[in-house]
């Protein structure tokens, strides 16, 4: 599925006639690793290969996701420098990958976006997006477990395409919309259907805002970008709670939620 | 109304039996003046006076309310020591109060957690917690415009005593709870009616974090500055009439529980506010509808926390 995505890539980059741009694709990270204190900046080269710490290359870029977004082209332009550069790829074992953005302002998600979604649940297509929130303490990483409360038999699955932020905007026109847009990321909207549907008055934020209910990675995959909000921009039909009988989350699966280009996140459930 | 709630306070001061405590009303603060660059941390020696400029006082101190929280009993030791000092106080009409709290991971909202404001909507008293949030880009200072909405008509007023986490815990026990709190403030949780109740599919996200809709402040008052935060009278009023007014110990849930309850499902972190519901007398309810317009001056009080004032733009 990867391989395939980025070969499909090369042909629509080589069918396009702009001019090769290196860095039309960065995949921006944050990362830990051992002989590293606290978190650090990096760029995927490959998606799916190593690590190129670009903290090291420039350290006096900020070390969090948000800051580097704040800085906007100023900080972009160091990454694309970096990109061209012939620089020492950390292993991909050897790194932890955190969540590409942690303590953002705010994690907007949006409810009954997918047409046929909203046909497994005999619901209605919406007229405007339905928007409802997840607090950024629920953020993990990528590869990180999602924890099962006690509080909750009905844990689910739910593969989302994550839009971040990269420039500040209010009353922002739809045809200017890119221009706020840093990337995009894959994102894994955990949900405790018991919690969303029947309990807390049929408000939604705790049964979605369970600490580890929000993987996003592995990488900030810039378009041109360019601080930090994420919106998470609905789920497609085949969550468990419509089967029949309906199906949860149990110790032990493994969930795996890929978006073609973007990656691949993989949440063990313990 | 600040001369006549400043002369009400001292008034309340001199009747209240308790020992003069110098760490005891410990009142924090952050603010900004024109001869400063950026948010400082300061300290309101008195309910309504002037302000301490705590970041001069140890430059060493963090700036922002949520760092100096982090710090825990090593930064509030030396508050206690700049409140004994004698420090020149900047005249409030000097400084811009930002609130107390800026960019907090998380603003939790309680729902319908006054008896008498299930009564006014004739809904049952809920078992358990109505849990909401705010975003903390909604968050603005005790003095600012609340900017009313073109998308919406129903705008409301809501008088709230909001608590501010002090120590990071999950799963806390209700017995444990007030150990994690830094402290308590005034909010005004600004609603949209007819965005909360009626659309977004009913989720009320929208209708409550409209930039401007959350009013925080003037001080964090500390937990040791305040006798019983569950016996506080709280008022709203809007252009002088009062429209809300109770005490906080008609609250369903009171602070312990909800802390207990809201951290069964998330960590809380410092900064973190809980707005724990309002008494009745909601706009939205009266018989017609009265809604917030342009030009409406809304002030929230609570007992020995103050009183915020918030113009309607």
């Amino acid at each position: 599925m990867l391989v395939s995505g980025r070969r499909r890539l090369a042909a629509l980059l080589q069918a396009q006639p702009w001019p090769f741009q290196p860095s039309r694709d960065m995949r921006l990270v944050q990362f830990q690793a051992p002989h590293l204190m606290g978190p650090h900046l990096g760029l995927e080269p490959g998606n799916g290969g190593g690590v190129i710490n670009l903290s090291a290359f420039d350290p006096t870029l900020p070390k969090t996701m948000i800051e580097f977004l704040g800085q906007g082209e100023a900080a972009l332009s160091v990454a694309k420098r970096a990109l061209a550069a012939q620089l020492p790829v950390l292993p991909r074992s050897d790194v932890t990958f955190l969540a590409p953005v942690t303590r953002p302002d705010k994690v907007v998600c949006v409810g009954m976006n997918y047409v046929d979604h909203c046909k497994e649940q005999n619901v209605p297509v919406p007229k405007e997006p339905i928007i409802f929130s997840k607090f950024s303490s629920s953020i993990v990483g990528p590869y990180d477990e999602v924890v099962l409360p006690p509080e909750s038999q009905e844990v689910d699955w739910e593969v989302e395409m994550a839009v971040v932020i990269g420039k500040k905007g209010k009353h922002i026109k739809a045809t200017d919309a890119m221009a706020h847009v840093a990337g995009f990321t894959v994102a894994h909207d955990v949900s405790a259907r018991d919690w969303q549907m029947r309990r807390n008055g049929k408000q939604w934020l705790l049964g979605k805002t369970f600490d580890t209910f929000c993987p996003l990675g592995p990488a900030l995959v810039t378009k041109d970008s360019v601080a930090g909000d994420v919106i998470l921009t609905g789920t497609p039909p085949g969550v468990g709670v419509f089967r029949k009988p309906p199906v949860f989350l149990k110790k032990g699966d493994e969930v795996q939620c890929e978006i073609e280009e973007l990656g691949v996140i993989v949440n063990k459930v313990v």
